[in-house]
């Protein structure tokens, strides 16, 4: 078949729909990542206005430009849109589109996740933004501490607007991490095994499953500090059993993890850029992706060295401050593994490579003033002063910005299909990274002279004003330089003239295709044999456009992709891709009144709306599966693969293993809290622990047994040729039981404001009455599905989706009750 | 998911055993075990500690072992690295059990 046959095959398929509708039904990567791209960055110019603000109130002593509660708004939502809003969307955004390109894949493992998760941030980022403009944003600052936002420091709805609408952005965060590690594992050209994957598909695997870790105990954190404003749940009220520092813990065990979320898939698009600047193969790839993982790692240990300060002991500080040393030595890694990338190559000093070398410079710095803040009498003195603002500002820009630039300008006719025309970038770069350097070395100097982050104004004559002055000029002149990025960005994707493919000479697969990326993204799925297969078979593309690879011929007409297996990437199963759909819109909208409503104090309406979203989430799950029996199907190439709705773990029980990980440390967090609580808060024990009884227990223990079996006879009656049902029905009733089991926990104490222990019982009751009741719907739903004709003998997978589920409310069940019965027995 | 697992493993068992000897340092400091001489904490905390490092020499050497070798040559080397990584990681970070004072 000629290439240009096969794409007009192929385009009608994969096609979003056409107009303004199509805004709104895409499902493609394509159209998703650049929508994902564009929000962000418009985030960013947002974050950086609020920048220019700051910096311009803080040109002069006494400065009269802001009052302190504008000022306190300003540097809060600075923070939080540069960390939430901007940074980690942006990153997700790029890896939306590139993946699947660069996998030789059709599309991520979940399109309609990828469009539900850009509209939740897209409404989060947009509702916090809103607030801003309306004079209600929060103040407490990007990382909150209680109890300046509990209610008595922060009255009214501005903290809740931070907490409830960073939570609900972070759903888009969750929900791209889980498609990522999936797509990533499970969805690749045939052949390509883990050591012939691109090393940006193995950083942000890395990066993934670091959200997945690192998200929930924040996600906890803002649920604890939000069920404390709304209901009095005392858990960071010293006076009730509570503890402030707890939300510092859970706080920073996301906040650290963090700046290592954001700077790793920078590292990863160096790792991939700096090769073909330098026209060679990338140094030490085993070494580099050692160094990605032990990084990763790494970062969960650093946590309190941002609580120096608290009153922790000795030995805690030193592990810590040991902990945070050693973290260089990952960074040392790769930075050497670049160096000696770039002493093999042959570099070019091209305006992607340009924009690397700032990475370099400012990076480096930054990392070292890093090592400095990890020793605890250095940080002791510099804590909370312009010189940590430095810092930071030096990892994050440094390590992130730069080289998203540098990554922009790299894969911008990936996006656009044009060459660069327009020549601005040269002339941003120098304005913006000296501009940059001027501006926070200038800030850390500050910083070392005593002056504090987060104060509107300074007296004058403490030696400060000629230091704020500088980096206030360099602060525009970065701006400009920034500003000039974008605009040369826009013009060369809109009205450069097209260019060719591959301009770079580059290795991975994301180059073999059209340029722009057409909707279905290659158009067959290769068979590569390198880590570099565009070097070692230049015909490649050509094979593919032909439609050589697997899946080359639509015979079926409809959305067709290959999973693979994990560690050899053999061809395992054929997966069917949903149609273009504007429930996932409908659902982020839906799921954004669970979030908004409780901030006016509505909770009848977040009640609705969560059954909504229960209501759309079956229509979703509806049109999967088929109602028929296809047995083996055509893959191309003479092989013959089954469907992914007949085999054992299909893609929705893997996006659910992900899912899981999430939530459990999720549940692990709150035990955590629980812990903590216990242990250092100073109002413990509390006045009585629950009797836990006998009737309790033994409906736990037996809901248990009967989750527990329930699912797996089900599954094994189907694949003997019988009816689920009853095992469906068996399952149901013990999740019922153990949710029982829940409300006998929370009658016993009716009041969780009463103390931090009675809230935290709750929260765990609470937890486990959730996922046993989302449980016992998901058998129900299965059972539907089964009446409808969806399962047979050989389309089981879903039964094992409802199994795994059920597993894990029993497990977490069983530990939950388990950690509120026990105390209760030996008093 | 063996080699993905062959792979994480080295490192959780690190941030899991790091965590461990935290909390158990904090359970000693707030007395969740009663009065305990600080001998006696320091013993605990170093007993933990060494149990930490005995963890992690033993996955290493299970790692390199060739019942439980990899098919994969990368993923081989790469585990043992990490292994490596996971196991230095261990006894620089708990060094402290040995040389800081354990409450104050």
């Amino acid at each position: 078949m000629t290439a240009l046959r096969l794409h007009r095959k192929l385009d009608p398929i994969w096609a979003s729909d056409p107009g303004f509708r199509g805004w709104f039904t895409t499902v493609n990567n394509n159209d998703i990542g650049k929508i994902f791209l564009m929000t962000a960055t418009a985030f960013f110019v947002i974050g950086g206005i609020l920048a220019m603000l700051i910096r311009a109130q803080l040109a002069t002593p006494e400065s009269a430009f802001m009052g302190p509660a504008v000022y306190n708004q300003v540097f809060t939502m600075h923070g939080t849109i540069m960390m939430f809003l901007f940074a980690i969307p942006f990153f997700e955004a790029l890896t939306v589109y590139l993946l699947p390109g660069m996998l030789g894949t059709r599309d991520l493992a979940f399109p309609r996740l990828s469009s539900y998760g850009f509209w939740c941030y897209f409404i989060g980022s947009s509702t916090m933004v809103v607030a801003l403009v309306l004079g209600v944003a929060p103040q407490g600052g990007w990382f909150m501490y209680p109890p300046l936002s509990s209610t008595i420091g922060s009255p009214g709805i501005p903290a809740d607007i931070w907490l409830l609408g960073i939570s609900f952005v972070e759903v888009s965060a969750i929900s791209a991490a889980v498609e990522v590690v999936v797509t990533v594992l499970r969805y690749r050209a045939a052949g390509m095994s883990l050591d012939k994957m691109p090393i940006f598909a193995w950083y942000m695997l890395v990066v993934a499953v670091m959200i997945l870790t690192a998200f929930p105990p924040m996600i906890l954190g803002s649920l604890l500090l939000e069920l404390e404003r709304a209901f009095g749940m005392p858990f960071f009220q010293v006076d009730s059993g509570g503890d402030a520092l707890l939300w510092q813990h859970l706080f920073w065990l996301f906040g650290h993890p963090e700046v290592y979320i954001i700077f790793l898939p920078a590292a990863g698009a160096v790792s991939t850029i700096l090769p073909v600047m330098a026209r060679t193969t990338l140094l030490g790839y085993g070494w580099v992706v050692a160094a990605a993982v032990s990084l990763a790692v790494l970062s969960f240990g650093l946590w309190v060295h941002h609580m120096y300060t608290t009153g922790i002991p000795h030995m805690g500080l030193a592990f810590f401050s040991a902990a945070s040393t050693l973290v260089a030595v990952p960074v040392g890694v790769q930075i050497f593994g670049w160096i000696g990338t770039l002493w093999k190559g042959r570099p070019q000093m091209h305006l992607p490579m340009l924009w690397i070398m700032g990475f370099f410079v400012t990076f480096v710095i930054g990392g070292l003033t890093g090592v400095m803040i990890a020793v605890v009498p250095f940080d002791w003195q510099v804590h909370d002063t312009h010189f940590i603002v430095a810092h930071l500002h030096y990892v994050l820009v440094g390590g992130f910005v730069f080289p998203m630039i540098a990554a922009i300008y790299y894969w911008l006719p990936v996006f656009s299909g044009r060459k660069r025309f327009f020549r601005m970038g040269e002339t941003a770069f120098w304005l913006a990274v000296p501009g940059f350097h001027v501006t926070f070395l200038a800030v850390h100097w500050a910083g070392l002279l005593g002056q504090r982050r987060r104060t509107d104004s300074y007296d004058p004559g403490q030696g400060w004003e000629v230091i704020n002055l500088i980096a206030s000029i360099g602060s525009f002149v970065m701006a400009i330089g920034f500003a000039l990025v974008i605009v040369d960005v826009a013009i060369n994707a809109l009205i450069a003239s097209r260019g060719r493919r591959n301009p770079w000479g580059a290795g991975t697969l994301e180059w073999a295709t059209a340029l722009p990326s057409p909707s279905y993204n290659i158009a067959s799925i290769p068979v590569v044999d390198s880590r570099y297969p565009m070097h070692t078979d230049p015909d490649l593309p050509n094979r593919i456009a032909r439609g050589e690879g697997f899946l080359g011929e639509p015979i079926r007409n409809r959305r067709e992709t290959l999973a693979v297996s994990t560690a050899r990437g053999d061809p395992l199963q054929v997966v069917v891709f949903p149609q273009n759909s504007v429930v996932p819109f409908v659902m982020a909208v839906v799921t954004s009144v669970i979030f908004i409503a409780p901030i006016f104090k509505l909770y009848w309406l977040m009640f609705v709306a969560a059954f909504g979203v229960m209501v759309l989430s079956m229509r979703w799950v509806w049109v999967l599966g088929s109602r028929h029996d296809e047995g083996a199907l055509d893959a191309g190439r003479g092989v013959s693969l089954p469907s992914a709705s007949e085999v054992a773990d299909p893609p929705g029980w893997w996006g659910s293993l992900f899912l899981l990980l999430a939530d459990a440390v999720l549940f692990g967090s709150a035990l955590f809290g629980y812990a903590f609580l216990w242990t250092v808060a100073p109002n413990w024990p509390p006045p009585a622990y629950l009797q836990p009884g006998v009737a309790g227990p033994a409906l736990a223990l037996g809901g248990a047994a009967l989750a527990l079996a329930g699912p797996r006879l089900a599954e094994r009656r189907l694949r003997g040729g019988d009816t689920p049902y009853a095992g469906l029905v068996l399952g149901a009733a013990g999740l019922g039981a153990l949710m029982a089991a829940c409300v006998m926990v929370m009658r016993a104490l009716p009041d969780p404001s009463a103390h931090a222990y009675d809230a935290t019982v709750w929260v765990l009751s609470g937890y486990v009455l959730f996922h046993a009741g989302l449980a016992a719907i998901m058998a129900g739903f299965v059972m539907a599905r089964g009446r409808a004709g969806f399962l047979s003998p050989r389309r089981f997978g879903e039964l094992r989706v409802v199994r795994l589920w059920a597993d894990y409310a029993v497990l977490t069940g069983l530990i939950a009750l388990a950690a509120i019965y026990l105390p209760g027995l030996g008093t | 998911m063996t080699e993905i697992l062959r792979l994480s493993v080295p490192m959780t068992v690190w941030i899991a055993a790091f965590s461990a000897v935290y909390g158990l340092q904090g359970l000693l400091c707030a007395g969740a075990f009663g009065a305990v001489e600080p001998g006696t904490q320091r013993g605990l905390l170093i007993l933990a500690g060494a149990v930490a490092v005995a963890v992690q020499v033993a996955l290493l050497m299970a790692l390199r072992a060739p019942r439980f070798a990899s098919p994969s040559r990368f993923v081989q080397r790469v585990s043992v690295i990490l292994a490596v990584v996971a196991l230095i990681s261990t006894v620089w970070t708990l060094l402290p059990v040995v040389a800081s004072s354990v409450c104050l």
